[in-house]
């Protein structure tokens, strides 16, 4: 966040390493989530539980749409235009937290426990840390919301409101790569 | 006393207790609101570990700033030394500057060298004759398992240090790329060490360093404490490579170029890209058995509950685990090593006078290492009864490495080749690291080859592969590193003649201890127990072991007494007692709080010793050699 | 130049020579006793002149420097000046390079030879659990915790473990193989050598680790058929014998007196001693008879009611190896303890 006293020069210059910081973790953090791919490859081979296709394909529709929306908040104050912002962060937060409620009120509601074997393990494992960083973003929008109300931010310098953003497309993607691999992937098993 | 109340390291732990209590109130109060009996030790523990390891990052100050910015206040963009308090409570509260987070960094890994090397002290007694004398099973296996973990953190902790205090200094950088990160990283291993050592009073665990599964799944309760301490050092590990990186990327002073760059900020690049990534791996497979033994969630159990039978849901599968650990704990050696022999290469051109041999070959060894490291955990397995096929592709990736290794061999020695070498203390460390660290990586090859790895897996020969490596590729040069730039440091000479005796109280012990373990395990002698079969007829060498491992204890202590002492009595230093051409050597010792008072400018090699007329950098050029006035 | 360069060669020849020398003095092996051993040692025998000659190479050139280009510290001279030899890194890039690949290259050879099929393979089903080992003999239907093995004849080990992760490693016949809960490992071993022998646990498995060891026996072929008639015939007389007699052998061999004494002396899990018909004090703080029931559901559905003051370390999957008779047996003979 860009909350520390230094002239543009100098901004600008740690800019650029924050962004560094910020790719070279989510590197650090896809090999976490490639992790948890590879168990659930490991675990599940061509098989997947029976789980609920059009909770999983409405929550995966809406934190597509809460990118889209992201996008539009931080462009929005990179013209300056205090309003659209916080009007499309409070968009995405909503979206986000339809996301959460399809996936802990619903999904987690379903037939499969936690305790069914290498098929509750992993759908939990994976949805539950996921979960994790969208709650995470969740509150990141949350600072970034009330910052902005009291007037920071501005065109030169949202590094906090660029850092929000990224991260919240990041979690979107690993999403992208969850998905299939929980709802689409292998055939469901009826013994 | 107000003083001692105001360190951040008591607040923390103050901070830490309360809220690992109230954590554990939480769980108690959310039990009883689900119906469940009160107390449960397991998830009370869980909750209050992982609460109070936060709450003790409040408590020292590492969040203060970022909750400032959360609240939208601004904090400046440096802070400089704490006003009105005196200097060394610097040293146990939270501080921005990467010398002092250096030194935080390696006198905690210090500590924890001594804690680890202590346990082991009482379980070489225990092992010094067959049966069982004053330890019990139980209480073997958790020194044994605390021993190893402590250890590597340690290591962990030690590597950390050496980059943060000699990375930016190496580089021309005012400071590391994020100040606060870097604290925070640093802070945070402060409670994980308080979880894994109080991991060993609550019930202690018998699964060894490698926590595998099923055996992890039914441990006693101290595994859980061990997994949320490996959990936060892992978390240090990765923020503190992720800061070098991008120092390295973005700080660097005017004219250094990548290869112009000192030898070991090239091995600290390829130390933190492993680190960066491949810690993810054990911290996840740790959360996993975490969660499996907590929620039930089977990861790696391989029996199913009735309902999961009705499903029709496949079992998990215990070598899962071993895969993703070791997808980390293979890369993991190479953290521990490639710092170290970077700073050989460093030390070995300063003290033969002489171009380091083949420079980009070395550095490039280094990457090489790093990324080949990636692709051969699976020699860990080879007895595991991983996928049968999978044995051959790993055993040739395993005995690749070699190749770079050697490479960073032969290069040495030809940098000592007609040298002009002289064998002041920290130099005698680097031969012996040389030494050590060949008889370590030499032992490796035939681990590597699956045929012979069927006999030697889980004997002492591996002990005795590791403690060669990681001494030869860590301690060693670890030690000769603290020698080197204790003057840096401390402004004060240490006592040469004590150095010496470290060392050669050590270099000989340590042989002993290594080769006499590698021929036991030969002989048949196991790893990870506590009384051996007299039939064996190792008793003697068993004993030669615990002496030779109590004279290497003994050592250390010297070593600690002379940096103590000297730091009082030592000799007053120079600014480069050792002649040296790296950035570092040209400013005045101690240095200065804010290192180098303007960017310096890199105008030539940074190893071009008796070429006439050369230097490295430029900066103003009369403070160098000139002795520094007492504090 | 010419004169140092030929010292150390002749040096290094000497320091692989005299390790080599050393190395061929010190035990490095118990006996061999399987063919597989046959192939490891010579493998690992090629390591070790391996070995001996880097070691001397790396070492004699690193301490002829120290000695020879020696400087007194503080003296400002410097080394000759030269910062690389770009065909001589290449050199000792590519010579290791060949040497592991052709270890690699060996390994697989080696891997094949100690791996494949033999003829006419006796095939033994061992089970490890927490802290004991059992042996089955699917041919003749014999069940021992003695590893009895006749010399000579290919044995195809069929692996599992009740619990956590056991391996199997008897040393002198040098393979190795862990045994993993829920699936079948398979080793081969050839017997060469007849004598007693100790297969001793390789991988963590708790507290009594150290003592998870069971004897081997390698017999001439007449006598491994002696075995085993012999032991077949006490089987049919044990048949017959009473059925607490029976449960005793069945606690033995099953591996139950690894863990539950019968003389009241402590172990990992409740005294057998006097247990039968006890008020048993439970962890969740009920008490319950020790009646057959109770009993039964202990050895079939150990984590269902766990004895106070204990672990829930039994092994949950008796119920599948044990038949009803077998249990009954067992419950017979805990019976019988409390006269
Ligand atoms: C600092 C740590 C470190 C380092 C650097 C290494 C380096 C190597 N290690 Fe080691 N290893 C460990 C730490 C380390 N290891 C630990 C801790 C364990 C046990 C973990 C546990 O189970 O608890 C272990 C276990 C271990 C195993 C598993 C054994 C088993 O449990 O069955 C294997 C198997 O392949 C192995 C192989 C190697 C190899 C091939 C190298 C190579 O990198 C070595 C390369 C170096 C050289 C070969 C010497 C110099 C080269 C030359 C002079 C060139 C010419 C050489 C040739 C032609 C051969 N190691
Ligand atoms: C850096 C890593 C490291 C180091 C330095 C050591 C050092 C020693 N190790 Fe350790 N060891 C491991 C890492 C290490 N070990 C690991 C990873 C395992 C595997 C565990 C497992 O199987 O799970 C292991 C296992 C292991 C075993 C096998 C146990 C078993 O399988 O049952 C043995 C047995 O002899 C042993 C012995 C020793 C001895 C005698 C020393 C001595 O050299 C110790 C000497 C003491 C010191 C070097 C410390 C001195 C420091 C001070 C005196 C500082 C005091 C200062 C302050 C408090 C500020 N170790
Ligand atoms: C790894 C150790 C272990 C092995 C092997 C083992 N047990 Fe147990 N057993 C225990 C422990 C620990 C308990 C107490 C905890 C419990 O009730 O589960 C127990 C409890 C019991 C009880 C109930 C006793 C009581 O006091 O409540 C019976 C009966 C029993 N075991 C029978 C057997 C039989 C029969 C076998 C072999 C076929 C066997 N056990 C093998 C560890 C073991
Ligand atoms: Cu079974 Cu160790
Ligand atoms: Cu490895």
């Amino acid at each position: 966040m860009s909350a520390i006293t230094t002239s543009l020069a100098e901004y600008r210059h740690q800019l650029k390493s924050n962004r560094w910081g910020l790719w070279l973790f989510f590197l650090s953090e896809a090999f976490m989530f490639g992790g948890l791919l590879t168990s659930r490859f490991y675990l599940w081979g061509d098989t997947r539980p029976p789980l609920d296709q059009n909770l999983g394909f409405i929550v995966t529709v809406v934190l597509l749409l809460s990118s889209f929306f992201m996008n539009r908040a931080e462009t929005a104050i990179a013209h300056d235009d205090r309003k659209n912002f916080q009007l499309n962060l409070i968009i995405t937060a909503v979206l986000g937290i339809a996301f959460l409620v399809g996936v802990v009120g619903f999904e987690w509601q379903g037939e499969v426990r936690p305790t069914d074997g290498a098929y509750g393990a992993v759908l939990y494992g994976m949805t539950g840390m996921h979960a994790l960083h969208v709650l995470s973003g969740l509150i990141f929008i949350m600072i970034v919301f009330f910052n902005g109300r009291k007037g920071h931010y501005s065109a030169e310098r949202h590094w906090g409101v660029e850092a929000c953003a990224v991260w919240w497309h990041y979690v979107d993607l690993v999403w992208v790569f969850f998905y299939p691999a929980l709802y689409l992937m292998g055939t469901v098993i009826h013994p | 006393m107000k003083t001692f109340f105001s360190l951040g390291l008591i607040r923390g732990i103050v901070s830490q207790l309360i809220v690992t209590a109230i954590g554990m109130g939480i769980t108690v109060a959310v039990r009883v609101a689900m119906g469940l009996p009160a107390w449960k030790a397991e998830p009370a523990a869980v909750v209050g570990a992982l609460l109070g390891a936060i709450g003790f990052m409040f408590g020292v100050g590492a969040l203060t700033d970022w909750l400032k910015w959360m609240k939208g206040e601004e904090t400046p963009m440096r802070h400089g030394p704490p006003k009105d308090k005196p200097a060394w409570t610097r040293y146990f509260t939270v501080d921005y500057n990467h010398k002092i987070i250096g030194v935080q960094y390696t006198v905690t890994g210090i500590a924890l060298i001594g804690i680890a090397g202590s346990l082991a002290m009482i379980f070489r007694l225990e092992l010094s004759a067959p049966g069982l004398q004053f330890l019990t099973a139980d209480t073997y296996n958790t020194f044994m398992s605390a021993h190893g973990i402590v250890m590597i953190g340690g290591i962990l902790l030690g590597v950390a240090g050496a980059m943060n205090y000699l990375v930016p200094l190496m580089i021309g950088a005012s400071d590391m790329a994020f100040p606060r990160l870097n604290a925070f990283g640093f802070w945070v291993t402060v409670p994980a060490a308080l979880l894994i050592v109080s991991g060993m009073v609550f019930g202690g665990w018998d699964t060894g360093w490698t926590g595998y599964p099923p055996l992890s799944a039914r441990a006693p309760l101290g595994i859980q404490l061990f997994f949320l301490g490996v959990y936060f050092i892992g978390l240090s590990s990765i923020l503190g490579a992720l800061n070098l990186l991008v120092t390295v990327a973005r700080m660097r002073a005017p004219g250094m170029t990548l290869f112009r760059m000192p030898i070991f900020v090239w091995a600290s690049v390829a130390t933190s890209l492993i680190a960066l990534t491949a810690t993810q791996l054990i911290a996840l497979s740790f959360l996993m058995v975490l969660v499996q033994r907590l929620l039930g969630m089977g990861f790696f159990d391989p029996n199913l509950t009735p309902e999961a039978v009705a499903m029709g849901a496949p079992p998990g599968n215990p070598l899962l685990f071993q895969h993703l650990f070791w997808f980390y704990s293979h890369p993991a050696v190479y953290v521990f090593i490639l710092p170290g022999l970077g700073i050989i290469s460093e030390l070995l051109p300063v003290f033969a006078r002489k171009p380091l041999f083949g420079y980009k070959w070395i550095a490039m060894s280094s990457l090489t290492i790093a990324l080949v490291g990636f692709l051969v955990w699976a020699h860990h397995m080879f007895t595991a009864g991983m996928e049968e096929y999978l044995r051959l592709p790993f055993s040739y990736t395993t005995l690749l490495v070699a190749v770079p290794t050697g490479v960073k061999f032969f290069s040495w020695v030809a940098t000592l080749w007609k040298g002009r070498i002289s064998l002041e203390t920290p130099m005698l460390f680097v031969l012996g690291a040389i030494s050590v660290f060949l008889i370590g990586g030499l032992t490796g090859p035939p681990n590597g080859t699956v045929t012979t790895d069927l006999q030697l897996h889980d004997t002492y020969w591996i002990v005795g592969h590791f403690h060669a490596t990681m001494f030869g590729g860590f301690v060693f040069p670890f030690f000769a590193a603290i020698y080197y730039w204790y003057p840096k440091v401390t402004g004060r000479m240490f006592s040469e003649t004590l150095g010496k005796l470290h060392f050669w109280l050590m270099t000989p012990s340590f042989w002993v201890m290594s080769l006499v373990q590698q021929q036991i395990g030969l002989m048949g002698m196991r790893r990870r127990i506590a009384d051996y079969d007299p039939a064996l007829g190792i008793q003697a060498q068993q004993v030669a072991i615990t002496i030779a491992g109590y004279i290497i204890f003994a050592s250390v202590l010297v070593m600690i007494y002379n940096l103590v002492y000297s730091y009082r009595h030592g000799k007053i230093a120079v600014a480069n007692p050792w002649n040296s051409r790296s950035p570092e050597f040209q400013i005045p010792s101690p240095i200065p709080e804010h290192s180098y008072e303007q960017p310096f400018l890199v105008t030539g090699e940074p190893y071009d010793y008796g070429l006439e007329g050369s230097v490295y950098i430029s900066i103003k050029p009369d403070i160098a050699n000139a002795p520094v006035a007492a504090k | 130049m010419k004169n140092h360069l030929l010292n150390v060669v002749v040096l290094v020849g000497i320091v692989t020579a005299a390790t080599l020398a050393l190395l061929k003095n010190i035990p490095l092996a118990p006996v061999q006793a399987s063919a597989e051993g046959a192939v490891t040692d010579w493998l690992f025998g090629l390591h070790i002149n391996v070995i001996a000659f880097l070691f001397a190479l790396i070492m004699v050139f690193m301490l002829y420097s120290v000695f020879v280009f020696r400087r007194e510290p503080g003296s400002l001279e410097t080394g000759e000046y030269f910062h690389g030899n770009t065909p001589l890194e290449i050199v000792w890039t590519i010579a290791p390079l060949i040497t592991v690949l052709y270890f690699g290259y060996l390994g697989a050879v080696t891997l094949k030879d100690i791996t494949s099929p033999g003829q006419n393979e006796l095939v033994v089903n061992v089970t490890g659990s927490q802290w004991a080992w059992k042996f089955e003999y699917p041919d003749s239907g014999l069940t021992s915790n003695t590893l009895v093995l006749p010399v000579g004849r290919t044995v195809k080990l069929e692996m599992t473990s009740l619990d956590v992760i056991h391996s199997f490693w008897v040393p002198e016949f040098r393979v190795k193989q862990d045994l993993l809960p829920g699936v079948t490992k398979t080793l081969r071993v050839t017997p060469t050598l007849p004598g007693e022998y100790k297969l001793r646990c390789a991988e963590i498995c708790g507290r009594d680790h150290a003592y998870m060891v069971a004897p081997v026996q390698v017999l001439s072929a007449s006598a491994y058929e002696a075995w085993v008639n012999s032991q077949v015939s006490e089987a049919q007389a044990a048949e017959s014998a009473p059925p607490a007699e029976r449960g005793k052998t069945l606690a033995q061999v099953q591996g139950c007196l690894a863990c539950h004494s019968a003389d009241g002396s402590p172990g990992n899990g409740p005294t057998w001693a006097g247990l039968y018909g006890e008020e048993i004090t439970l962890a969740d703080g009920t008490t319950v008879t020790a009646d057959d029931a109770y009993l039964k559901t202990a050895i079939v559905d150990p984590g269902a009611q766990i004895a106070e003051g204990f672990p829930n370390i039994m092994p949950p999957t008796y119920g599948d190896v044990l038949s009803e008779e077998q249990i009954a047996d067992i419950i017979a003979y805990i019976k019988s303890l409390n006269e």
